[in-house]
């Protein structure tokens, strides 16, 4: 994916709220924020490669 | 439609009509337009077993009847059937979707929309009867129309392609405008870099930061963490699907929350007020849900009450970041009842306008490190067991974990009496500020005007340590208020605390101030006309009685005016620099003269010969003196 047409806060937060219905618990804002990049990371990066 | 209407021999048409009418009789309930199928192998069977016939030779009839009549009947051929289709009009037609136009774009995409407030008039994202939650579709259009999304220039399309229709309209256009080969040059050279030749790793946010994907996301979280936390943050919060929820800085999916109804709610309140004080959510979770904290569920739970609370009227979050408190109405006042929230957010004003000096003997690193502030009591701390909330408390305690938060309620334990009191924090709000208020009982307990407190930090929270140094026991004359004649009045007071002899409220330095008048809390916000009274109480007069003027020293009348209220000495001395009625002593440093209203009798009481006579009794350990007034 072409990290430029990310929106942050709206692209792939349907990730998101996978990954926290898995993790089964609360987060905080700086693991849920660092759970976000990773996968806008993923997106970008190994898709790229 | 008749025999004649066929084509073919008339035995061809007769077997034409006859077959038309039993396939619109099979499928007379059918729209007109709609196909009605038969197999040749059908009609076959059917009309060889009536004509009592051979099937081939039929069904060659059929076929060749049929055929001669494709008009009306489709002959359709696949896995080795032949099946002929016609519908009612007489020939069958695939049916075109006409989307010129539909209702769902007239609904989503009006020509003429109503302005949107609230996202949710569009699309109403409140929880169904039954809990199922589905995904609710809000159009990019409504989204753009209540500013959730940026607007797209005129003709750019979601992949921000120009439309084709503008572009046709630009082509048209472009003859006739006359550009001068330099600005077209300038313009390609401008246009050229927003089309992207390659892929990019660089997401660039709203407000320009860069942030290139292939850094490693530790790197990318210990240099920009706060700032992309806080973007997510303000994203989640404006999801207008809410699929997920925060309540502090936690968060969880919305589908996830355990339910929780008003018999909840109302077992929780009962129970917050038979304990008569500010809950834990983890009490109220062992007393009414008995849920075990090694549960798996226990923290999805327990972020489910808080969420759950924290929308709720009846109930108010007054905790910190790691310990959730939750209070409700009905429960008893902390702290003093003489003066009102309303009347101390405005005496404490003063701080949040820039005059808070109480960093001068600890710095805020100092007082981060070590965990513990120190500070000197002031009367109207001591008197009223307030403490603003300056620089100095707010550098130690926590501050409010919710945006809207009106305060918190701490616990303050004295290790030296092994007493423990409930004390309720009131943050600032806008130019109000903030103070402490709850530790009346041991002021008075334990201490005097002057007397150097430290509070300090615990492992818990919500919990800090008072204490003071102890001190052999000293006997002096010190400033009271009779709550009852609404006068201060000097009374022989037993302290065993360590003081700051430049602080303390007695009469030998301080004697006039048995003349301050004790105004109303309300009357106490006049900062100047307080200054005022206290100079000219305080002061030494010097002038005649024409030009009566009032000399002071500053350092007594910061002492003199923290008996009426709370002020601090740059605050003090901004009043003074900007009163044209004040003038410094240039022959001494931290003297001032007031120019005082000339009047026509001086009130009297500037000399102590009319002190009422205290009798002292033996103190107990810090004991109330109210009662050892002037009587």
């Amino acid at each position: 994916m072409d990290a430029r047409t990310i929106s942050y806060g709206e692209t792939a937060i349907d990730k998101l709220v996978q990954w926290l219905r898995a993790r089964g618990e609360p987060a905080d804002a700086e693991t849920i924020a660092r759970q976000y990049l990773k996968i806008l990371r993923d997106l970008v990066v190994e898709e790229k490669a | 439609m008749t025999v004649n209407t066929f084509n073919g021999s008339p035995s061809q048409q007769a077997l034409a009509a006859e077959i038309f009418r039993l396939m619109t009789a099979q499928g007379v309930l059918f729209a007109a337009d709609a196909p009605i199928r038969q197999t040749l192998t059908n009609l076959t069977d059917f009309l060889a077993s009536r004509q009592q016939r051979t099937p081939d030779d039929v069904a060659k009839e059929i076929d060749a009847a049929l055929q001669a009549n494709e008009q009306v009947f489709t002959r359709e051929e696949a896995e080795g059937q032949v099946t002929f289709v016609t519908s009612r009009l007489g020939a069958y037609v695939p049916r075109i979707e006409d989307t010129s136009h539909t209702f769902k774009q007239r609904l989503y995409e009006p020509e003429n929309p109503l302005p949107i407030d609230d996202i949710s008039v569009v699309v109403s994202t409140s929880r169904p009867a039954l809990t199922t939650v589905e995904p609710v579709f809000i159009s990019d259009y409504w989204q753009r129309q209540a500013g959730l999304m940026p607007v797209l220039p005129d003709g750019e399309t979601e992949d921000g392609v120009e439309a084709p229709m503008i572009a046709a309209d630009a082509e048209e256009t472009a003859p006739v405008i006359e550009v001068a080969p330099v600005e077209e040059a300038a313009l390609v050279e401008e246009v050229a870099p927003a089309v992207p030749a390659t892929s990019s790793t660089v997401l660039t946010l709203a407000d320009g930061l860069a942030i290139d994907l292939r850094r490693s996301v530790d790197e990318l979280m210990a240099e920009h963490g706060a700032v992309l936390a806080s973007r997510l943050s303000s994203a989640i919060d404006n999801d207008p699907l809410r699929r997920i929820v925060s309540f502090g800085r936690q968060y969880y999916l919305e589908s996830a929350l355990a339910s929780m109804g008003k018999n909840d709610m109302r077992r929780i309140r009962d129970e917050i007020v038979e304990q008569g004080e500010p809950l834990l959510d983890t009490t109220l979770i062992a007393n009414l849900y008995y849920h075990n904290p090694r549960q798996s569920d226990y923290e999805g739970f327990r972020f489910s009450l808080n969420y759950r609370l924290s929308r709720e009227k009846d109930f108010e979050f007054v905790g910190v970041q790691g310990a959730n408190l939750w209070s409700t109405k009905g429960l008893p006042t902390i702290g003093t009842k003489r003066v009102k929230a309303s009347e101390m957010a405005q005496l404490a004003a003063y701080l949040e306008e820039g005059f808070d000096d109480s960093l001068e003997i600890q710095t805020a690193e100092s007082i981060h490190e070590t965990g513990s502030a120190n500070r000197l009591l002031t009367f109207f701390e001591w008197e009223y067991g307030i403490l603003p909330l300056d620089a100095n408390l707010k550098a130690l305690l926590p501050p409010p974990l919710l945006p809207d938060q009106r305060s918190a309620v701490l616990r303050v334990e004295s290790p030296q009496h092994y007493t423990t009191y409930l004390v309720e924090v009131r943050y600032p709000t806008g130019n109000r500020g903030g103070w402490l208020q709850g530790l009346e009982e041991f002021f008075h307990e334990h201490l005097v005007p002057g007397a150097l407190i430290t509070l300090a930090r615990t492992p818990e929270a919500n919990v800090f340590t008072i204490s003071y140094e102890e001190a052999p026991p000293t006997e002096d004359r010190l400033l009271t208020l009779d709550e009852k004649k609404n006068k201060l009045a000097f009374a022989n007071i037993t302290y065993y605390c360590a003081v700051d002899a430049d602080q303390v409220v007695n009469q030998q330095r301080f004697g006039r101030l048995r003349n301050l008048k004790s105004f109303p809390m309300a009357e106490r916000r006049k900062s100047e006309m307080m200054l005022e009274h206290v100079v000219e109480t305080l002061g030494e007069p010097a002038g005649t009685r024409e030009q009566p003027r009032v000399r002071f020293n500053v350092n007594d009348v910061v002492v003199g005016c923290n008996v009426l209220r709370p002020m601090s000495r740059s605050y003090i001395l901004s009043l003074i620099t900007n009163n044209d009625d004040f003038e410094a002593d240039p022959a001494n440093e931290g003297v001032y003269i007031f120019h005082a209203e000339v009047k026509d009798t001086r009130s009297s009481g500037d000399d102590d010969e009319e002190e009422d006579v205290v009798e002292t009794r033996p103190m107990r350990r810090g004991g109330r003196y109210a009662d050892d007034d002037d009587e």
